[in-house]
């Protein structure tokens, strides 16, 4: 009697360990940047099927970080911006992984030179506001002594400011970034002012997370932070199969458009101690990044 | 080890079925809880991403008239969500889907969107989120807070439960009686009435459907049919006799205790008719044992024809048959079945082309009058049936205390018998044998004696035909021959060195197939012609051929031989002629009459062919002078009888030979 009692228990043990969930999913939430196409060609190339990462791709990081806000997604890259105001609205982010710093990747556009800007009565400024542009466009209205109280503040994401046009009787100032400043340039908006030169700000992107589930996958994202390491070699290595593998995620810009962009930002994922220097009073602890 | 029921069985399988179905139905149910959840939580998320996202990118401070069409149509359109809040940065509701709502909805506590994740779903009654609005580049926030249609998340989910729990019981319930009826019917039921079989082997149970058990049953009903066939077989072996098919002896003893007990609260007597077939032993031995066995079955039928339908027959060994007669009244009834039987039997039966006349003696016994039990009753109608043997066969005999008192006297003294030779008891007696013409002893005649300790004497007459009839006169014969032997090697060199010693043989010695070898080593240091044979014509009635054998063996020994009793049988003057006897020895029934005519023409006739065959002539029973006197005229040799002497112990019978020859001698 005892054996069939310990028979039957056996078995609902082994029913119950049926039922066993499988290798939970991670997902990433993302949008289109330069800087983040090592994690495009990681997906593409099946690095990140193989722990079981997805790739959740927005057109902007607001929208990515509202994936994330919502539970929707475990990571999401971010740049200060979005990183500051998620810790500050009581999400436990951490930057793990630094991917790369924007070396002019981040952009001002216009439709007029500096000195017609500073001289005009009313300035048109499209950007994206919840975002690292409204910062970058601050610190250029400061830089250039441009009074705020001109500026008309219009509120788009990239894909829209993508299609605007240049206007002759409208002072127009874009702030936008790689690659979304290519078509606009074509349609005849300059580069006034850019990351590489502009000294007071630090524009990082990185990948975040909660610490939860950096304690729970610790493992996992130790293996995604070699990956995205052997991407990023693997990129620079060959930019024409990169390009093939990437460029939907960037707007189907040209092998060389695709080339440029790359000298408009500079790979982080293994900092250099100034930088980590620099960034530490930001929020970005040496300790939190994944080695 | 401990063992339990199979409806305890059951009920542990079912508990156990309905443990593993519980556990299953909880993971099914627990699986669709948590898809439902998933899938409601996904719903709740895109939805207020959307609306997130709407009133990110499109409200604006004033703006919020523009918006209400599109929030209610969310709300209406939308099952999950009940109401819609926005409120300003002073805490003022801008809006609300219900419109008579002025103020959020009161005890109701709303988890931020970012919590949607680790929140329980069903427990949730509302969410919310900021809207970030900008003043330039400085940011401000309203709220909104997205209510869910709780009644409709609590009936999601309690009609789940409901349907699931409602399906898993009434499922159980009824798999757990379906499977309950069906194993009291198919196993329960069926091994139960395999028990009551197996228990009572009565009443075979019907076919089964389940292929094990209908095996059992046809197993077992095969084994009871076959165990009942071989009980029959123990039965009759045990109850019946397997040649005749008669009761046996066992059997029998029952039937008459039985029939003993009913008798004695009846007072009703019963007969008791004990059969032995005449002369069987010369059938079996002539024709063999299986031809023997034939006519037994033969008359075991003539018997059962012969009998009413209540009597009881019985076969209680070889040629024997016992009849029980119950309820008899009177002894006209038992002549009636005895001459039924004698009839039967008297027609002539034909065997392997032979023709049998059977007879039987048949004795006859009553109870109670002869016998209380069933030993005693047996055994006096053997007593009686031996009493119609000696009648003369083909004959029947009631039991009787004469008889009775016969057969214990003869018992007794067959009994004596025994002790005697054990204990030393018999004794050799010698009556001389005298010389007419010298008056000399120059033989004596050994005469067996029983002098018991207890009764004294007792007379051959009462006890030699019951050794010859029980064979007892073998081992005593035996006796005498070694015991005269050794008196012989005694006298010799003594004055009685020349006297002749005869001994008595019995006809039923002769059965003994060592009588010569025993003579033989008996004599051997003796001089065998110093002792007789007398031999009685009876003796050479049966068997003559074989005895005539073995009595011209004696002579080749050196013995000498005497014709007992001469002129009281057949007087065969071929015996005379076939064997060569030394002595006629004169029947004292003639001595006795010797005053008669006719008896002297006898003795004289006598004498004469002795003298014409060269036999010597002895005359028994002599008692007086005159006897004497007339034998000596007719020149008979010897005499012998109580004239001289009467047989006497040895040591009497030397000082007679000593004190009768010397004065003879002196005279």
């Amino acid at each position: 009697m005892k054996k069939i009692l310990l028979f039957a228990l056996i078995s609902l043990l082994f029913l119950s360990s049926c039922t066993q969930k499988k290798k939970e999913e991670l997902r990433i939430a993302t949008n289109s940047w330069i800087g983040y196409a090592p994690l495009f060609y990681a997906k593409e190339k099946g690095y990140l099927d193989a722990l079981n990462i997805k790739l959740i791709t927005n057109v902007s990081l607001a929208e990515a970080v509202d994936i994330y806000s919502v539970g929707k997604a475990d990571l999401v890259t971010t740049t200060l911006h979005e990183y500051h105001m998620l810790k500050n609205s009581g999400h436990a982010i951490v930057p793990i992984i630094l991917l790369d710093r924007s070396n002019g990747g981040d952009m001002i556009l216009s439709n007029r030179t500096i000195d017609e800007l500073v001289n005009a009565k009313q300035i048109y400024a499209y950007l994206e506001i919840d975002s690292i542009n409204a910062e970058i466009l601050e610190d250029f209205l400061q830089h250039y002594k441009i009074d705020q109280n001109k500026i008309k503040y219009i509120n788009k994401d990239q894909a829209q400011i993508e299609d605007l046009k240049p206007q002759k009787d409208k002072n127009i100032l874009i702030v936008t970034y790689v690659p979304y400043n290519l078509s606009l340039e074509k349609k005849g908006f300059k580069e006034i002012a850019s990351t590489k030169d502009m000294e007071t700000i630090v524009v990082i992107d990185s990948l975040c997370s909660n610490q939860a589930t950096i304690d729970i996958y610790q493992r996992r994202l130790q293996e995604l932070k070699q990956i995205i390491d052997r991407s990023i070699h693997e990129i620079e290595a060959n930019k024409q199969l990169s390009y093939e593998i990437t460029k939907g995620y960037l707007g189907n810009i040209s092998y060389d458009e695709y080339v440029n962009s790359f000298k408009l930002i500079e790979w982080i994922n293994n900092p250099s101690k100034k930088l980590l220097k620099r960034i530490k009073p930001m929020d970005y602890d040496e300790k939190q990044l994944i080695k | 080890m401990k063992t339990i029921s199979i409806k305890l069985f059951t009920a542990i399988v079912m508990l156990l079925l309905f443990t593993g179905g519980s556990y299953l139905f909880y993971k099914f149910f627990d699986d669709s809880k948590e898809v439902t959840e998933r899938l409601l939580e996904e719903n709740i998320q895109v939805n207020i991403l959307n609306i997130k996202y709407f009133l990110d990118k499109n409200l604006q401070k004033n703006s919020i008239n523009q918006l209400k069409a599109y929030l209610d149509n969310i709300v209406n359109s939308n099952t999950v969500i009940n109401d819609i809040h926005i409120i300003d940065n002073q805490r003022k509701l801008l809006y609300a889907t219900d419109r008579d709502t002025l103020l959020e909805h009161e005890g109701v506590h709303c988890s931020a969107i970012s919590k949607i994740i680790s929140s329980d779903i069903f427990e949730q009654q509302c969410y919310t989120f900021s809207i970030k609005l900008f003043d330039g580049l400085k940011p401000y926030y309203y709220s909104s807070i997205v209510y869910l249609d709780k009644d409709y998340l609590d009936s999601l989910l309690k009609d789940k439960i409901i349907k699931y729990l409602g399906l898993f019981i009434s499922y159980t319930i009824i798999f757990i009686l379906l499977l309950w009826f069906t194993i009291r019917k198919f196993i329960i039921a069926p091994l139960e009435e395999l028990r009551q079989f197996a228990y009572y082997s009565e009443k075979t149970p019907r076919q089964f459907l389940i292929q094990e058990l209908e095996s059992i049953r046809y197993s077992l009903e095969l084994t009871f049919r076959r165990l009942k066939k071989e009980q029959e077989e123990l039965f009759n072996l045990s109850t019946k006799d397997p040649l005749s098919g008669l009761y046996n002896r066992l059997s029998l003893i029952e039937k008459i205790n039985w029939l003993i007990s009913r008798s004695q609260r009846s007072h009703a007597k019963f007969a008791l008719l004990f059969l032995d077939l005449d002369n069987f032993k010369n059938i079996n031995d002539s024709r063999g044992h299986e031809f023997g066995d034939k006519v037994l079955q033969h008359i075991s039928k003539v018997l059962l024809s012969s009998v009413r339908d209540n009597d009881i027959v019985s076969r209680i060994g070889g040629d024997e048959f016992v009849i029980v007669l119950p309820d008899i009244t009177d002894n006209k009834s038992i002549l009636e079945v005895i001459k039924r039987i004698q009839h039967s039997l008297s027609m002539p039966v034909v065997f392997d082309n032979y023709k049998y006349h059977i007879t039987c003696s048949i004795g006859i016994t009553i109870y109670p009058k002869d016998g209380k039990n069933v030993t005693e009753l047996l055994k006096n109608a053997d007593i009686a049936m031996y009493k119609s043997k000696e009648l003369g066969k083909n004959n029947f005999h009631f039991f009787t205390e004469t008889l009775n008192d016969e057969i214990q006297e003869k018992m007794n003294i067959q009994r004596l018998m025994i002790n005697a030779l054990e204990e030393g008891n018999f004794k050799l007696f010698y009556q001389p044998k005298v010389d007419i013409q010298t008056n000399q002893i120059v033989a004596c005649e050994a005469l067996i004696r029983l002098i018991d300790p207890i009764h004294g004497l007792i007379s051959p007459d009462k006890f030699i035909h019951i050794a010859e009839e029980n064979n007892f006169i073998i081992p005593l014969g035996n006796w005498i021959i070694e015991e005269a032997a050794k008196q012989l090697k005694l006298w010799e060199n003594t004055p009685l060195q020349d006297i002749k010693l005869s001994i008595n043989v019995s006809g039923v010695q002769f059965k003994n197939k060592n009588l010569f070898k025993i003579i033989e080593n008996a004599i051997k240091n003796i001089d065998p012609s110093k002792l007789d044979i007398e031999l009685t014509e009876s003796v050479l009635m049966s068997d003559f051929d074989a005895k005539l054998k073995v009595i011209h063996q004696f002579k080749t020994l050196g013995l000498s031989l005497s014709l007992d009793d001469f002129g009281t049988g057949y007087s065969s003057l071929s015996y005379l002629k076939q064997i060569p006897f030394d002595t006629l020895k004169i029947d004292k029934s003639f001595i006795d009459d010797l005053e008669n005519k006719q008896d002297q023409s006898f003795v004289n006739m006598i004498v004469t062919i002795a003298d014409e065959l060269g036999l010597e002539v002895v005359a028994e029973g002599v008692e007086n002078r005159e006897q004497l006197e007339y034998l000596k005229k007719m020149k008979c040799e010897q005499y012998q009888g109580y004239y001289c002497s009467k047989p006497l112990p040895v040591q009497e019978f030397e000082t007679l030979f000593r004190v009768h020859n010397s004065i003879i001698t002196e005279i």
